[in-house]
């Protein structure tokens, strides 16, 4: 097969000054005066005639750093890119728009900035303008249009500078349905005809629609390639990576919210699942919440309530013993034990309980103790029907033939 | 290196064009300012203030004098105005284009080059109907305003390199060009300063170009061989530094930009 394009082992770093005068000094002479930060690591792949490559990764990966080196507009600190023919980047939108002039005049202005010639520009015009769908917009400046319109107008211009090379990098998704599809469809065939793309997208299904191949990078560097399927299982793998580290934090900086008067206090909140007498419980499993309370003072008509959150924060579930109908009258200098028992039907997932202690039916009036994420459990599992969803509602299902016709 | 010349080519029309477009007079505009800027130094100094100059025998003398030397300065300091912001100017282009820096900027000078050359052109016909003698000798402008542009594009392009590093050259480069413009016989005369402060000629690398411009204006005289070699070889010397710096900078610019 023949190659169009060849990456040889890109390696990008930004070096980063207390200011420009260093960065100017370091130009000079031969001292050092940076802290560096790597952009690319290292990248080496290469792009064949008639190859639609994508490249996914989550932001700041490092994917616009190689697409713009590719492109022509950055320097490499290391490395070589070769082309092998014209390459047409879409790295932004309306790249070279002068938003004074019509659209007419932007296909000259943009189609000569990516290297088409005037002839060229000409002979095109008609066709850009049909594909862009603008119709008797295109002699109204570009600063009227909406960003679909420039969109939809660089991007027929791109396709119809017939480039050996073109990337696409998002641009597609700020079109409506209709155009993403008919500029899916264009870039089939310009496929067909011999044309390579590079195509970036966080769209995995536009992704897998399009790609013959995919390189998924992290941190700057390839982390797998291959096969499109199996890289945008591993990209989910990834970011399912990231988002548990991401919940953990959440957890932690709200651990200690804990406020309230502290007459009465929340000691310890556990929660046990009968069968796996752990806090991995699973979906309908009978579950205990205990909560220990030591109270200084003696009160009366008190209340206990706990709250069960989801990994967002959302309210799942909560109640207090003021619904219960349960008055509770706490000792000066006694512990006491409240104990909640429900069989726990709700989805799987990870959650937290909030417990408080107050008077009446909310921590409003006289709020003893409201202790925040007091502790976290797991739903994992089901134990008798599958479901789906956050709440197990337990419908009785009947099936029968209709008698009517 | 062609094709980026030719690109230049057709960005400087359509920096001409963007500059006057949707406006009333359009393509008058560029024949308009300059007519303006001859009128009121000849209506002003020559008529009002009637500044007469004993050294010729018009009574436009110092028009004659000022004008030459003003245009010129104006297209000078215009250049190297543009060019020295041109990086932020273009900063949305050639981060996303790969087109080099080089080509924008020659596209500049060259869109200045042309309202120059407009400029003298009505100034010499100013010349023709306040009855001053042109002769054979004022070809020699031709090339001299060539050899001026390249310098400016050179000044201009070393200017337009330190810029991204020190925003303050954008306030910084107008003082200077101010300075320059005074510490140049272009309002007065050389004679004023020639005794007194004669390093403010010798050194000044303006001046071997405006004596040129006003001398031939003026009286139509054949420019000194010292003066022709010195406008030669010092735009090219310009040139061949910034080039050098270029080379050098631009990669860490496109990174800062």
């Amino acid at each position: 097969m023949y190659k169009v394009l060849e990456v040889k082992n890109i390696t990008k770093i930004y070096k980063m000054y207390h200011s420009n005068i260093d960065r100017l000094k370091e130009i000079f002479t031969k001292k050092s005066y940076h802290k560096e930060f790597i952009a690319n690591k290292n990248i080496s792949f290469e792009l064949y005639r008639g190859e639609t490559l994508g490249i996914i990764g989550v932001n700041g990966a490092g994917k616009s750093t190689i697409l713009k080196i590719i492109a022509g507009v950055i320097e490499p600190t290391s490395g070589q890119v070769l082309r092998h023919g014209r390459v047409t980047a879409l790295l932004e939108l309306g790249t070279g728009f002068n938003d004074q002039l019509s659209g007419r005049e932007n296909i000259y202005m943009n189609g000569t900035l990516i290297g088409m010639s005037q002839k060229e520009c000409r002979e095109k015009e008609q066709d850009i303008i049909e594909f862009s769908e603008l119709g008797d917009y295109i002699d109204e400046p570009i600063m009227t249009y909406s960003s679909g319109m420039k969109m939809r107008l660089a991007f027929s211009i791109a396709i119809f500078s017939e480039p050996q090379i073109l990337i696409v990098d998002e641009a597609l998704s700020v079109g409506d349905a209709h155009f993403a599809a008919k500029c899916t469809k264009a870039l089939r065939e310009r496929k067909e005809k011999n044309m390579s793309i590079i195509y970036v997208s966080h769209d995995l299904n536009s992704l897998k629609l399009l790609c013959d191949r995919a390189i998924l990078l992290n941190a700057g560097e390839i982390a797998t390639e291959g096969n499109v399927e199996d890289v945008v299982n591993t990209y989910n793998f990834l970011i399912s990576k990231l988002n548990d580290s991401e919940d953990k934090m959440q957890i932690k900086n709200t651990k200690n919210n804990s406020f309230g008067t502290f007459d009465v206090e929340i000691q310890e909140v556990s929660i046990k699942g009968e069968k796996s007498n752990s806090d991995i419980i699973s979906s309908g499993e009978n579950t205990v919440i205990t909560i220990d309370i030591y109270s200084k003072i003696d009160i009366e008509n008190m209340t206990i309530g706990i709250m069960i959150r989801d990994k967002f924060g959302q309210d799942i579930f909560g109640t207090n013993t003021f619904h219960h109908n349960i008055p509770i009258t706490f000792k000066a200098g006694k512990k006491h034990t409240c104990i909640f028992q429900m069989p726990l039907n709700i989805g799987s997932g990870k959650y937290s309980i909030t417990t408080a202690v107050h008077s009446k039916d909310t921590h409003l009036e006289h709020c003893s103790h409201w202790l925040d994420n007091a502790t976290e459990f797991e739903v994992a599992g089901i134990v008798g029907n599958q479901f789906v969803g956050l709440c197990r509602l337990e419908p009785s299902i009947k099936f029968e033939e209709s008698l009517e016709e | 290196m062609k094709e980026n010349l030719l690109l230049a080519f057709s960005f400087a029309k359509r920096d001409l064009y963007e500059r006057y477009v949707g406006t009333g007079l359009g393509k008058f505009w560029f024949v308009l300012s300059p007519l303006v800027m001859i009128f009121i130094y000849s209506v002003i100094f020559s008529d009002f203030m009637k500044m007469k100059m004993n050294i010729v025998d018009n009574s436009y003398a110092y028009s004659i004098y000022l004008i030459p030397g003003l245009l010129a300065w104006t297209a000078f300091s215009n250049t190297i105005m543009r060019l020295n912001t041109s990086f932020f100017e273009k900063s949305s282009l050639i981060k996303k284009i790969n087109v080099p820096m080089y080509t924008f900027q020659l596209a500049m000078v060259l869109s200045e080059l042309f309202t120059f050359i407009i400029s003298i052109i009505l100034a010499v016909i100013f010349l023709l109907i306040i009855n001053q003698p042109i002769t054979l000798v004022f070809l020699w402008i031709i090339p001299l305003m060539l050899l001026q542009t390249i310098f400016a594009y050179g000044i201009g392009t070393i200017f337009s390199l330190f810029t991204p590093f020190f925003k303050d050259m954008k306030e910084i480069a107008p003082i200077i060009i101010q300075l320059w413009f005074w510490m140049t016989p272009i309002i007065y005369l050389s004679d004023m300063i020639k005794e007194k402060y004669p390093f403010l000629l010798k050194y000044n690398p303006f001046y071997y170009f405006v004596k040129q411009y006003q001398d031939i204006f003026l009286y139509s005289k054949t420019p000194e061989l010292f003066y022709v070699i010195f406008v030669i070889v010092v735009p090219f010397i310009s040139i061949a530094i910034a080039g050098t710096l270029y080379k050098k900078m631009v990669p860490t610019i496109k990174d800062i930009i």
